[in-house]
């Protein structure tokens, strides 16, 4: 029961355990920094369904600095913009989406304050400016209470793709067996 | 000549077994289930990864004002996009609370009914619980004891599978059980500290209705072990978990006895004076609106402790002016459920290097009742037992400080270990919490809509306020850490989906509807084997007792069929 795993081979386990179906893109020998890997939000310039191409410019760019490109695929690269887009058209209520305006008007306002022209700034700037908001928005700040829900539906949103569940949380669709005390031993 | 042998009403938790063990003994069986047919192949979405059902499979908000605002009120957790076909719509299927009360009837229309939803908590009752009443002086004695029921809780358990643990205990005797989902390390942790703290409670892990070691006759079945996804609310393609879909219902297939009919709800019962028998069985087909009457020789009804005792109100006659059976004027009456009121959480910190694999299905922990069992200085009677867990508190669903790298790999760790216990407390039986047909409004079928009045006792309150304060205490000894309370009265009556008592069980014919064998004082061929039987409602979760009630009354009626006593 008690292996004694590293993090890397208990992952690498949880992927044997699926088939190997599963590329191991996260286990790879190649490591790169967050700054490296994070890539520049890429919008269309369209109004998605529910989103405003400005809007949608922002939250791809929150998108992308929340949940970067890592060795694992990012939250641009699992479409989390895309998804939240139809998120809004075909869930929210017209309260919620209402709020959901309010709140991307809100943080552009907030972060275009912070930083001269929050999505043209590099990756830096952007990511100093966001650090801030997020710090506040978690220590106390209601004023913030919209970045909390946004923040929330990107995680969960990231997690539920087939990028974010298979690569990057190891989501096992049929474990077979429950083991209650797999130890993590901090190697990697 | 009659239709059939017995008539089964609903195929849900006691509907199925009694199905079964009413054709396994020869006897030509028609179901009538009320609600449309499920087929696992088509229906069950267990099979679904979280990218192939969007929305973060979320119903629609607006659909869920207009269709599900009961429902979804009371288990938003189980009502997905990907399930919401499991659960009634509240506009189509509405009913009705007595002013300055409120009820919830959760509930799912279709075959094997709420046994494909529920959460597969199996607990025996134990021998205090039998004889409670009496001592205490509480409505009626129960007219059997834990000795009559013990050999058909062992029947039925062998045949359903319960993971579970031998603990020896007199108040909540050990099933026949397969392997349990051993508990973790911040659970056994939790209780040695409590066992070592407060002697006489106890900590033992859930007993739950999973396969962990098949059985020939189970893998027959076509059912396998527990395959610990924990997608149970999706239905169960393995066959794991029990349900009337998974094991009841296919047994009684292939015994060649068994006929389903769906879309049939049943309008009332049709009474011969002249045989003091059930006659006929009225039904409307919810879909073509069409009429007739099935015949039988018994009837066992297992629509739901409400909807069975709906029926009998329903079923008018010279000799039954309140409804069948009901001379005793207790039908509908004593409905009870079980009661919760606040959770309580706490972080145990020591095993953030510890992780688990695979997703344990349904509880983790499980306290048995220890008020007024081996603690009996409590301001209150009977007692309750605690449901609950520990596990690893993860990523809170993006609701943590950061960003970058360092936020997405967070979501790797299991972080802290977050425990959590709810209480299930015993409700009294009381003749005025009970469910009566609305005196002017109708469903589409023309059907009264069921009105509840129900509201709890000082018992109830008193008690809860104790389960919290008395967990709070154990969480403390365990040594936990950012210990809540959450924010919560007492749960809604018909919340917990235990409802039970309102056609009782008793010895005396003038203040019970039912005898010990669940057959009706005042209409021999007539049995009700749902939760509507039960004198008390002691505080373990019901469905076991349901069965091994309706296997025992099956056995007993398929003995008088025989004898020709019916």
């Amino acid at each position: 029961m008690n292996t004694g795993r590293t993090r890397r081979e208990f992952i690498q386990g949880l992927i044997i355990s699926v088939g190997g179906a599963v590329t191991l893109t996260a286990c790879g020998d190649g490591e790169t920094t967050s700054e490296d890997a994070t890539i520049t939000a890429t919008p269309t310039g369209n109004d998605g369904r529910f989103y405003l191409a400005s809007e949608m410019a922002l939250l791809s760019r929150l998108s992308d600095l929340i949940i970067p490109r890592t060795e694992t695929p990012g939250a641009l690269d699992a479409n989390v913009p895309g998804y939240l887009d139809g998120l809004m058209a075909d869930w929210a209520s017209e309260v919620t989406r209402q709020a959901q305006h309010q709140t991307m008007q809100d943080l552009a306002a907030r972060l275009n304050s912070a930083v001269d022209n929050f999505l043209e700034v590099d990756n830096q700037l952007a990511l100093s400016a966001l650090t801030e908001l997020d710090s506040n928005a978690f220590n106390g700040d209601d004023s913030l209470s919209g970045y909390r829900t946004l923040k929330g539906y990107i995680t969960q949103a990231f997690f539920a793709t087939e990028e974010g569940a298979l690569q990057e949380l190891k989501w096992v669709a049929v474990p077979g067996r429950w083991d209650p005390s797999v130890d993590i031993v901090a190697a990697d | 000549m009659a239709d059939f042998d017995a008539i089964v009403v609903g195929s849900g938790m006691s509907g199925g077994m009694s199905a079964k063990e009413l054709t396994e003994r020869g006897l030509k069986v028609l179901v009538l289930e009320r609600g449309p047919q499920i087929i696992p192949e088509r229906d069950y979405t267990d099979q679904l990864a979280p990218w192939e059902t969007p929305n973060l499979d979320n119903v629609p908000q607006d659909e869920i004002s207009q269709h599900y605002p009961k429902q979804y009120g009371g288990v938003a957790y189980a009502i997905k996009q990907s399930t919401k076909h499991f659960w009634v719509k509240d506009d189509e299927h509405p009913y009705a609370e007595a002013e300055g009360t409120s009820y919830d009837w959760l509930r799912g229309y279709h075959t094997a009914g709420r046994s494909i939803m529920w959460s597969r908590q199996t607990y025996r009752l134990g021998p205090q619980d039998f004889t409670a009443n009496q001592s205490e002086g509480i409505a009626v004695d129960w007219p059997v004891r834990y000795e009559d029921i013990e050999p058909w809780y062992e029947q039925v358990e062998t045949f359903a599978g319960v993971a579970g643990s031998e603990e020896g205990l007199e108040q909540l005797p050990d099933s026949v059980f397969q392997p349990a989902f051993t508990l973790t390390d911040a659970e056994i942790a939790f209780k040695q500290r409590v066992e070592t703290r407060f002697n006489g409670r106890r900590v033992i892990p859930a007993r739950i209705a999973h396969l962990t070691d098949a059985t020939e006759e189970q893998r027959s079945l076509g059912r396998s072990n527990c395959q610990a996804r924990n997608r149970c609310h999706h239905g169960c393609s393995f066959k794991a978990y029990f349900s009337s879909l998974n094991a009841t219902l296919p047994a009684a297939q292939r015994t060649g006895n068994l006929t389903i009919i769906h879309n049939a709800i049943v309008q009332g019962l049709d009474f011969d004076p002249q045989t003091s028998r059930i006659s006929g069985v009225r039904v409307v087909d919810a879909q073509t609106r069409e009429h007739r009457t099935w015949t039988s020789r018994i009837v066992f009804l297992n629509a739901s402790a409400i909807a069975s005792a709906m029926i009998l109100l329903q079923s008018r006659s010279e000799t039954f002016p309140n409804g069948l059976a009901n001379r005793s004027d207790q039908v509908g009456r004593n409905l009870m459920d079980h009661v919760s009121s606040s959770g309580v959480a706490g972080i145990l910190n020591g095993f953030e290097h510890k992780t688990t694999f695979g997703r344990r299905p349904s509880g983790g922990i499980y306290i048995p009742r220890y008020a007024n069992i081996t603690e009996n200085d409590k301001p209150y009677k009977r007692g309750f037992g605690f449901q609950g867990g520990a596990r690893p508190l993860g990523n809170a669903g993006g609701q943590i400080a950061g960003i970058g790298r360092e936020f997405k790999e967070a979501h790797r760790r299991p972080g802290p270990w977050r425990i959590n216990v709810l209480a299930f407390g015993e409700q009294l039986p009381d003749p005025e919490n009970r469910v009566t047909l609305h005196p002017t409004k109708r469903d589409r079928w023309d059907n009264p809509l069921a009105l509840f009045n129900v509201s709890y006792g000082d018992n109830e309150h008193i008690m809860q306020q104790e389960a919290v304060q008395d967990a709070v205490a154990m969480f403390e000894a365990a040594g936990c850490q950012n210990i809540t309370v959450s924010e919560a009265d007492l749960s809604k009556p018909g919340n917990r989906i235990h409802e039970m008592g309102t056609a009782r069980m008793g010895r005396d014919p003038e203040t019970s509807v039912l005898n010990g064998w669940c057959q009706a004082h005042d209409v021999p061929n007539l049995f009700i084997t749902d939760g509507a039987f039960m004198t008390s409602s002691a505080c373990q979760n019901p469905s076991l007792t349901y069965m091994a009630f309706s296997a025992r009354a099956a056995d007993y009626a398929a003995g008088l069929l025989a004898a020709g006593e019916l």
